[in-house]
């Protein structure tokens, strides 16, 4: 015995899928559902969704034809098109600078050289949650960890101080400037 | 190609004020929506002017009565409300008035 079809029932219409356009149209409407998140009003865009999938495979079923199958429901989705959200323009960019952000010591606020900023910044921790830890890490260590701060010092380069700040204060000037003088001694050293 | 890219934004953004129109001009429902924009600039999918249509529904602009159709279920029809049709026409008077200054500017 084998399935053939499900009866799906969409906004004001049924039809009939079989599995594996079942599934394409399943994933449909679950990525529709988490793109909609924030709008005040899913449930109406959601029915508009599925009436208009329930629309488009119906049209694109041939007479004698009662089952959907992914032929129909592939160029169906394809013309639907996903869900933009009207106030979305903006912040997809955003969320892929953050992502694509590199790992970087950061020299605002530092405590010393920006190592823990720039890792709580890039993992997004909390930044003081993250100093504790390396100072627990440090007595635990018995000051290994110093020389492992001392390494990730020389290799995350800076992030670009942000304009119109004010001037860095002394500890993360003076790590900033021993670290550029060590790299360019470095690089002179190997090459 | 380039020149479409910088503008996109504005594209994007322009899309609210054309579907007003479309809407302001007569009842419609989402495909005569649709089947207007296509080939312009414009042409846009129903995955996006139901989220749209949503929004302006919500900011009582449009509002869409039943429609009984011959083939299938029935279908929403969409028309303006006073307050869309206000705000089409500060819209349309702004444009104008955006117009304006791009022709008269470099001159």
């Amino acid at each position: 015995m084998k399935r053939i079809s499900v009866t799906v029932s969409l906004n004001r219409s049924t039809l009939q899928f079989d599995d594996a356009a079942y599934a394409r149209l399943e994933n449909y409407l679950a990525e529709s559902t988490s793109l909609l998140e924030g709008d005040p009003d899913p449930q109406e865009i959601l029915s508009d969704l599925e009436q208009a999938v329930a629309d488009q495979c119906t049209r694109r079923l041939r007479p004698d034809q009662t089952v959907v199958t992914l032929a129909e429901l592939l160029p169906a989705l394809e013309e639907i098109g996903s869900v933009q959200t009207p106030t979305a323009s903006v912040a997809p960019e955003q969320a892929t600078r953050g992502a694509s952000r590199p790992l970087q010591q950061v020299s605002e606020g530092a405590v010393i050289s920006g190592v823990c900023q720039g890792l709580a910044r890039y993992f997004g921790l909390n930044v003081t949650a993250l100093r504790i830890f390396a100072v627990l890490l440090l007595l635990v260590t018995g000051g290994g960890v110093i020389l492992v701060y001392f390494a990730l010092m020389l290799l995350f380069p800076y992030a670009p101080l942000e304009s119109g700040v004010q001037p860095l204060r002394w500890l993360p000037a003076k790590s900033r400037a021993l670290t550029e003088f060590l790299r360019a001694k470095l690089s002179l050293a190997t090459s | 190609m380039i020149v479409e890219s910088k503008l996109a934004p504005i594209r994007k953004g322009l899309l609210e004020f054309l579907v007003l129109k479309i809407v302001g001009a007569r009842s419609v429902y989402v495909p005569d929506i649709l089947r207007r924009l296509a080939g312009t600039e414009f042409a846009t999918q129903e995955g996006t002017l139901y989220p749209l249509l949503s929004k302006l529904r919500r900011e009582d602009l449009v509002k869409y009565d039943w429609q009984e159709s011959d083939a299938g279920p029935p279908r929403k029809y969409y028309r303006l409300t006073d307050a869309g049709r206000a705000q089409l026409a500060a819209l349309d008077e702004y444009w104008n008035r955006i117009n304006h200054t791009i022709a008269d500017m470099g001159h």
